[in-house]
């Protein structure tokens, strides 16, 4: 009996076909995902004048982003992780990165979609238009700012074990996101607060989108927040791979 | 190629050691599992039998030994290893949002298998469960989902199958059912390790068990030598009923009365 290993392009590709499956399945917590960054883009409309178009689309898309990194990904990796799905998987022939490799990729096809629902429906309710360049500049740093959310959604797992408080964990960050981070960024909390704002990982992520829908007018500020982006990502995600556990124990 | 695997065990265990921090759930354990038999691990609450387990699926890496499945060192030939044996985990599920189908076909994909549409409602047939096809694992009954759980621990012919305690649960049918599996198993050659708290299966089904205790290999042998070894034993006897010595008298002898934490 000869051993064969099933080929890694095989692998990933049955890996990624199960992956689509339980998330496009998970209807409640797709739609929830998807529906709070839209409902925010619409919600914003009149303010598109006063703050411009760039900084109101941006500001949905990051909390697209935080949707799907605290509230969509953490909570399956923990849900999965209490159930010993990982461990199932883990005793089959396939190199371990090829099972997070899959699931990511999942979540990054699931912000590009969030992203052009947000450029269409930017278009169709808020006017907005961006240039063609705008419109690809501002997918590009939408997928490289990803991996900072879902990276702090890693970290999340990473810190805590149990799925049930990983979930409360999660939310309790996002809302914290949306309530300081939105409004503190416009001064509603006070100067010393914008600034804290400003740096923290909503706002750096917010501002460097911004910068990148409009390109013509990126500034060394957005050079700065994209750097800080970077930064973040590279320890969340160093973080959360570094104290990552497959099991519960 | 084929005659150096036939001659070798099918799973050899060396002396391995597995620690959690700094305790040392299983000691110095060794064990082979040869072609065409079923070997049974018995201890315990807690004796160390999943930890071993875990050591030979390659989820835990042991501080000492070495593990061979059919000659592949499981920390240096992982995945060759891993494709030679098939295994049920003691607590283990699949995602909620995937029926029956999607995890046959996920299962057969990480193993190499391809599966067409007939071939999964083969495969659904012969473990009577083709109408459970569209369904979720957690809405199956307890017998079902075991059955899923070994076909799907055997979906790639493995020569080496770990069971753990795959029968707990179960009414005597579907126990039973579950033996016939185990055996044309064995019947093809290939090997079997599995856990059992219950004596009647590990004398009714195992070739060969180890009893282990607090992380150590106690005692292997055949069942029937083993009651014939240890049936002058105080203990055993102490604890025998009906003036009859079954397995179960020998191995609550060897490993004690007390209920274990
Ligand atoms: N991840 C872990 N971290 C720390 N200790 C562990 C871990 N897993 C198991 N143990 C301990 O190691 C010992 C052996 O556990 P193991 O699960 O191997 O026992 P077992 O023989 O399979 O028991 P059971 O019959 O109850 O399934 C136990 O004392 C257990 O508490
Ligand atoms: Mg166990």
């Amino acid at each position: 009996m000869e051993t064969r290993i099933p080929a890694i392009k095989d692998v990933l590709r049955t890996l990624l076909q199960a992956d689509f499956t339980t998330v496009w399945r998970n209807r409640r917590s797709l739609r929830m995902v998807l529906l709070v960054p839209i409902l925010i883009l619409i919600s914003w409309k009149g303010a598109v004048d006063k703050i411009g178009p760039a900084v109101v689309m941006a500001s949905a898309i990051t909390i697209g982003l935080a949707s799907i990194g605290l509230l969509g990904y953490s909570g399956t990796i923990a849900r999965d992780r209490d159930k010993g799905v990982f461990q199932r998987l883990r005793v089959a022939p396939v190199p371990t990165w090829t099972i997070m490799l899959s699931r990511i990729s999942i979540q990054v096809g699931l912000i590009a979609l969030m992203t052009l629902l947000i450029f269409i429906v930017g278009f169709a309710v808020d006017k907005i238009s961006l240039s063609a360049l705008g419109y690809v500049t501002g997918l590009l740093v939408t997928l490289l700012a990803g991996w900072l959310y879902l990276g702090l959604g890693q970290l999340i797992v990473a810190l805590i074990k149990n799925p049930e408080t990983v979930n409360s964990t999660s939310r309790l960050v996002y809302v914290a996101f949306i309530m300081i981070g939105m409004l503190g960024q416009f001064g509603a909390f006070g100067k010393a607060m914008k600034d804290i704002v400003q740096w923290s990982p909503y706002g750096v992520v917010q501002k460097a989108l911004a910068g990148s829908l409009q390109p013509l007018s990126w500034t060394s500020d957005h050079t700065m927040a994209l750097l800080a982006t970077i930064g973040y990502t590279v320890v969340f995600v160093a973080l959360g791979i570094k104290y990552f556990k497959w099991d519960n124990k | 190629m084929t005659n150096t695997i036939e001659q070798l065990p099918i799973l050899n265990v060396d002396r391995i050691s597995v620690y959690y921090g700094q305790f040392q759930a299983v000691k110095e354990v060794s064990l082979d599992v040869r072609p065409g038999e079923i070997f049974g691990l018995l201890g315990p609450n807690g004796a160390g039998k999943t930890s071993t387990l875990s050591a030979i699926e390659g989820l835990i890496k042991p501080a000492t030994g070495q593990i061979k499945v059919v000659g592949f060192d499981i920390v240096g030939q992982p995945l060759y290893a891993k494709a030679n044996m098939g295994v049920q985990l003691q607590a283990t599920s699949f995602q909620p949002e995937l029926t029956i189908t999607d995890i046959l076909k996920l299962y057969a994909g990480v193993y190499g298998v391809k599966l067409s549409k007939e071939e999964v409602f083969n495969r659904l047939q012969e473990i009577k469960l083709e109408d459970a096809a569209e369904k979720k694992f957690g809405q199956l009954s307890g017998g079902q989902q075991q059955r899923v759980s070994l076909l799907i621990a055997t979906i790639h012919n493995p020569a080496l199958v770990l069971l753990d305690e795959p029968t707990t649960g179960l009414d005597p049918q579907s126990r039973r059912q579950l033996w016939e599996r185990i055996e044309a198993i064995r019947a093809k050659g290939h090997g079997v390790l599995l856990t059992t708290h219950s004596m009647e299966e590990a004398e009714a089904v195992c070739d060969r068990i180890a009893i282990i205790d607090h992380g150590r290999i106690i005692a292997i042998d055949t069942p029937e030598r083993l009651i014939s070894l240890h049936r002058e034993d105080p203990e055993v006897i102490s604890v025998s009923r009906k003036g009859r010595i079954t397995l179960e008298d020998v191995f609550i002898g060897l490993t004690g009365r007390a209920v274990r934490s």
